[in-house]
Formats: C-alpha cells, structure tokens, sequence
C-alpha cells in the first residue's frame, strides 16, 4: 500500500502493508493498481505549471521538483508572497505537496521530506540552514541508508553528529556521494542539474479514472490544463490566439471521435486565470453528448507575447485590451452573434443599410456621413401593417396625423428586396412620433410602420 | 457650530438639492438640469427612466449627454426593445463605431452582460432594458455601478414606479408635443410636484394652450396657379 484515503485508513489500513493483507482486514476497500506513467505525467504537468515562476525546474527523484528562484524573488515580492504562489498553483493542480526554500537544493529537499507539521521549512541564510539541517534524522538521506546499522551503532543519529565525524574516515567506510550529498546540502559544493527544456508545442493529456458526465468535473480538469499552459506560454514568452479543448469519449463498442470545443479570442492572453474565465463561460452551455474518460488541451495559434505598455497616469476606461477583454468574456457566454458593431453599408433601403457584425470581426474603416437626415432610433425588424380608418392610419388605437414627408424612397431593382415607399413623419395624440410609408406599388395604397422616434 | 450639510458633500438637507457628492455628465436641457443635483446626471450610480412605451424620446434626451463622452469609450446598448438605427445615431454627428449592441436571448443573461460591463468599466456609458427586473438584482447592479465612472441609465415600463429602487434618481417620461415631459419622481432633493417639458425638437415652444395642436412647417400661402399676385398683398 502506497497512499490511503483517510476512509481506508479508518477501516485498518497501513501504509506498507500488502495486498492480501488489506484485503483480509478491510475486504470492501477498492485497491487500485499504481501506474508510474501516470505520476510522472503529473510531476511533468506540475513542472511545467512552476514555469511561470522560473526558468530553471530540475525533476529530481522521489518525486521532488526543484526550483532556482535566487531570481524571481524580488519580482514576487518576497519568498513568503512567493511560497504562497507555489502552494496555489499546485493546489490548483490538485497535488499535495510540501515546500521547502533554502539556499541549496538538496538543503531545501531536505527541510521539504521533514516529518511534522508547522515546522520551519524555509530559510534564507546560510547559517540558519545549518542550525535546521543539524537537527534533522539520518533517515532523510537517502546515500546514508546503506550504512545505517553502522552509523547508529556508533551514535550518529542526526545529521550534526554525521558532519562531525573525521571526514577521510568517513570517505574510506562508506560511498563517496554521501560526503558529497553532505557537502552539497550546507553549501560547500556547488550543485549542478539539467533544466527542463518547455517542449515546442503545448498539447497535454489528462485522463481520469472514472467517467466524467457533467461539464463541471471537465471545468475542473480543464483548470489544471489551463495551469500548465500558463506556465508553458510564460516560460517561451508567448500568448495564445486559440485555444481547443478535446474530450475523448470511451472507446470500444460505443467508440466516437473526441469532441472539440475552441476558444477563439479578440486579444492574444498568457494567463491561465483569464482563459479559465472563458473556459468556465463556454462550458457553462455546452452539453456533453457522452461521458468522457480523457481531455486534452491543445494551443495552435501562438504568437509574440506584446510587451506591456503602461503610461504614468492611468486613463479612465482601461486600455483597448481590457475592452476586448470584455468582448471576449461576452461572446463566450452570449455567442458570437449577439454581440454587434455597426457597420452601416450605403443603401437607400434603411433596414439594408442598418448593418450590424458580430463585434470581433475586425473593425473597418468608418464611412462617409450621410448628408442630415430626419431618421428614428428604433427601427422595426419586420415592419407592421397599420389599419386604416377614415383614410388615416391607426396605431395602437390612436389616429396618426402626418407631420413630415413624403420622403420617397425606390431602390433595390436588382434585389428581390424591391422598395419604392413614401416615408412620412407621423404623431399621435399624446405627441410620439413614429416613421410611417406608404407602398406605392400596390393598387390601394397600405400603410406600414417602420421607425420610432426615440 | 457649521449647518449640518456642509460637514460632508454626502449630507443634504431635504429641502435643498445634493451637491458635490458625485461626478455628473451635463444633461444639455437647462430646465432639467437645474432641478438634478449636482446639475447633471450622476456617473456611477443607477439612474432610472420610466417609459409607457418605447420610442417616446429617451434617447434624445440622452443624446447630448452622450455627445460629450470620449469617442474610444464605447456606449453600450443591452437588450433594446427593437433595432437601433445606425443613421440615426450618424445624423447626431455621433460615431457609429462607439455603438455595442448586446442583445441576449433570455433576460437573466442580459442582467449578467450589465453586470460585467460595469465591472469592466472600460465603456462609457451603458444604457439596458429591463421589462422585468427584481429589486436585488437592481441593487446588485447599483452596488457593480459604484466602483466604475459609467453613465448607468436602466430603462423600465411606467409600471414600475411603484415599486421601490436603490436608484439615486428617477425620472418618469411621457411623450408630449415636440419633446418630453419629465416627472421627477426620486431624487437627493426636495420632492417634484410638477413635471417638467423638455423639448427635443429644435425651436419647439411650451404649448401654450392644449387646444392647438402645433405644426412643424408652416405652410406659406402660395397664390393659386393662373393668378397674378397682387403688388400690394406681396
């Protein structure tokens, strides 16, 4: 037995134990097998995630990632606001971890494997980390394992009475890596290790062990994938155009193709918080048509990430990216169709020339002003009919008195859309105004309302 | 020891209008803003139109207001009652680009466009339809409205004056000949008995006398065809 769920280990479980013996003792716990591909997929996925806090990760073994941030302390306010940071995004991962900082590696690794809870397990100096290393067991050392029985039938139990032993002694009795561990973690010898190279496209897999059948749960997976990019898109200082989020369906007898979801936006984004913003808005109205036991996330459209330009006093209304912010937060939940920009086309007929386009097209160069015309705000999609009475038209029970016109207007010849009306400015009893034609090509002349005065 | 509304801007006596509690956009009718505190319509609170139906004036109410906003902050118009005509807004001398026309399918989504807008503060003006509104979701868009410096005017059937509001001002229209009458119905000052008359028409006057009703073009008196105009009638 691995790990427990705080369940199983209530029913008599112990770490350590074997399988038949658990099953003996708690037969209606659920064993599962231990996949090491899958651990290290998600250490990988963690390492990727840490990106955005330094270039320089290492994957070390027993599922340690260490972190050179002698650079990033400063531009994250301080190793506490950092830490914080860290323990965020990992929990955003769903890992548990525990942290340690310290001026070397394997210092910091060793203050993290320390047993206890509220112990100090960071450090910034030197000295400090001597005084918190002295103090810490044998067993952390993974070099001084070998040669325990002999070290603790001499007396050394912690890692002070180890440094105190003569050191060509200790060299000839035991493997040369455990000077060198020794050495390394106080800071006497320099530590090297390869960093991670970020690979050159983003797509990353999650699979799950159950099926997932409510949009929610993906949100959630959705979210660690969305962490990883973060990180990946920072540490190659990109920003991402679009973004496709596939969910594989189970395979076998009911196999289908993985169903894709894309994320278009207006304004290239590099942080994981904003496109799980618009992750949460479009998966909100999608439904799944299958339960889906994988999700990868994928990032095409890659470019340049644009450098920030800020100016000495901030301007009321934001900046043009905050306003495709906004747009791009809209259309994610509303569609793309529902949020317009007007794009006036020149034409007589109004309702041809009152042209509206979806608002991430990309704007176009504005028209020329149409001389002053006399036009209502609120045009009528379909324009309705008006009775007539007494040679007047009526609307909403009230006799509409013209005021201005006619107004002719005949076009559309080569359109099915022919119009050839007499528009006039009509009012009613109580003074409102509204945009009246008349169809001239018909034999009774009908009466039609188009506009509202607004 | 001071009078006490001059301890604070936020004070004011209930017989004296409110003063220099908040930024305010000039309405550009003399008539009404001399009775809006602050002269103006106030940015960043819930302002409240009450319209029997649309297309009586409300927006040429609002238009000189909206000329005088910057031109790259865009003005926002959620889930109008019907289109909205782009030539319309040109004939204004108003820029088209400025216009986002939001228009949701179903209400609850427009409340959250309204409340994301107003979060995101970078349009200047929002303008939203709401026939069917509860109270706490008036006083959730109030409370977004506060931190940003947007014009938030809701308009609202008639209806609906008789229910309460957390705005700080509202304003009940009616179409009257050649412009609007406007019953000021809330506001940080004394109550309003009478309504006011806003002409929106150029060169329109109070009517006088109900009886007659005005015409825009006079008709001049043109001689029939075939008759020689006499000289001294000219």
């Amino acid at each position: 037995m691995a790990a427990l769920t705080p369940a199983a280990r209530q029913a008599g479980v112990t770490p350590g134990m074997r399988r038949a013996g658990a099953a003996a003792i708690a037969p209606g716990v659920e064993l599962l097998p231990r996949q090491a591909q899958a651990e290290a997929d998600a250490l990988q996925g963690a390492a990727l995630a840490l990106l955005q806090y330094t270039p320089e990760i290492a994957l070390a073994d027993g599922d340690t990632v260490l972190l050179n941030v002698g650079a990033s302390l400063m531009f994250f306010r301080g190793p506490r606001a950092l830490s914080r940071r860290v323990a965020a995004t990992l929990r955003a991962l769903d890992l548990r971890v525990s942290l340690g900082m310290a001026p070397t590696a394997t210092g910091a690794w060793l203050l993290a494997r320390r047993a206890g809870r509220g112990v100090p397990r960071r450090t910034l100096k030197l000295p400090t980390l001597a005084r918190r290393l002295d103090a810490l067991p044998l067993s952390l050392l993974p070099q001084a394992q070998g040669r325990r029985n002999w070290l603790d039938d001499i007396g050394c139990h912690t890692l002070a009475h180890l440094r105190a032993l003569p050191r060509a002694g200790l060299q000839r009795r035991s493997a040369p890596d455990l000077l060198q561990a020794l050495d390394a973690a106080y800071g006497q010898t320099p530590e090297l290790y390869r960093w991670l190279e970020p690979p050159n496209q983003f797509s990353r897999r999650i699979e799950l062990m159950d099926y997932m059948e409510h949009t929610d749960a993906v949100l959630a997976v959705a979210g660690r994938l969305a962490e990883q990019l973060g990180g990946w898109l920072t540490a190659r200082q990109l920003a991402v155009r679009r973004v496709v989020l596939s969910m594989d369906h189970e395979r076998g007898r009911h196999a289908r193709p993985p169903t894709e979801l894309e994320v278009a936006l207006a304004q290239p984004i590099w942080q994981a918080s904003q496109l799980l913003h618009l992750l949460r808005e479009k998966l909100n109205h999608f439904t799944l048509e299958a339960p889906v036991i994988a999700v990868t996330l994928h990032a095409p459209d890659t470019v340049e990430q644009p450098a920030a330009s800020t100016t000495l006093f901030p301007e009321p209304g934001g900046t043009a990216a905050d306003h495709a912010r906004l747009l791009d937060l809209l259309v994610a939940r509303l569609g793309r169709d529902r949020v317009r920009h007007a794009r006036p086309t020149p034409d007589h007929r109004p309702e041809a020339a009152n042209a509206w386009t979806d608002a991430l097209a990309a704007p176009e160069r504005p028209a020329p002003l149409p001389p002053l015309l006399d036009r209502p705000f609120w045009l009528l999609e379909i324009p309705q009919p008006l009775k007539l009475s007494g040679h007047r038209p009526h609307y909403g029970g009230q006799a509409l008195r013209l005021k201005r016109g006619p107004e002719r207007i005949e076009s559309g010849w080569w359109d099915p859309a022919l119009t050839v009306r007499d528009y006039f400015v009509a009012e009613d009893a109580a003074g409102a105004r509204y945009w009246i034609y008349r169809e001239r090509d018909a034999e009774d002349a009908r009466w039609f309302l188009h506009g509202l005065y607004a | 020891m001071q009078s006490p509304e001059r301890i604070h801007p936020a004070l004011w006596r209930a017989t004296q209008l409110a003063k220099g509690a908040a930024r305010t956009l000039p309405t550009g009718h003399a008539a009404l803003s001399a009775e809006l505190p602050d002269n103006g319509w106030p940015l960043g609170s819930l302002v409240e139109l009450l319209t029997p139906h649309p297309g009586i004036g409300e927006i040429r109410l609002l238009r000189p207001a909206l000329a005088q906003l910057e031109t790259r902050r865009p003005i926002a118009l959620v889930q109008p009652p019907h289109v909205p005509h782009i030539a319309s807004w040109m004939s204004w001398r108003l820029d088209p680009r400025q216009l986002l026309w939001v228009a949701p399918e179903k209400p609850v989504d427009a409340l959250w466009a309204s409340e994301q807008i107003l979060k995101n503060a970078s349009c200047g003006a929002l303008i939203c339809w709401l026939p069917h509104v509860r109270p706490e979701s008036l006083r959730r868009l109030h409370l977004a409205a506060q931190a940003s410096d947007l014009l938030f005017i809701a308009v609202r059937p008639s209806r609906a004056a008789q229910s309460a509001t957390p705005a700080a001002l509202r304003l009940a229209l009616a179409p009257a000949p050649g412009g609007l009458s406007v019953h000021i119905l809330k506001r940080r000052g004394p109550v309003c008995d009478t309504p006011l008359y806003v002409g929106l028409e150029p060169g329109a006057l109070i009517p006088s006398s109900p009886r007659h009703a005005p015409l825009d073009r006079r008709i001049p008196a043109l001689p029939a065809a075939g008759r020689h105009t006499p000289a001294l009638a000219a």
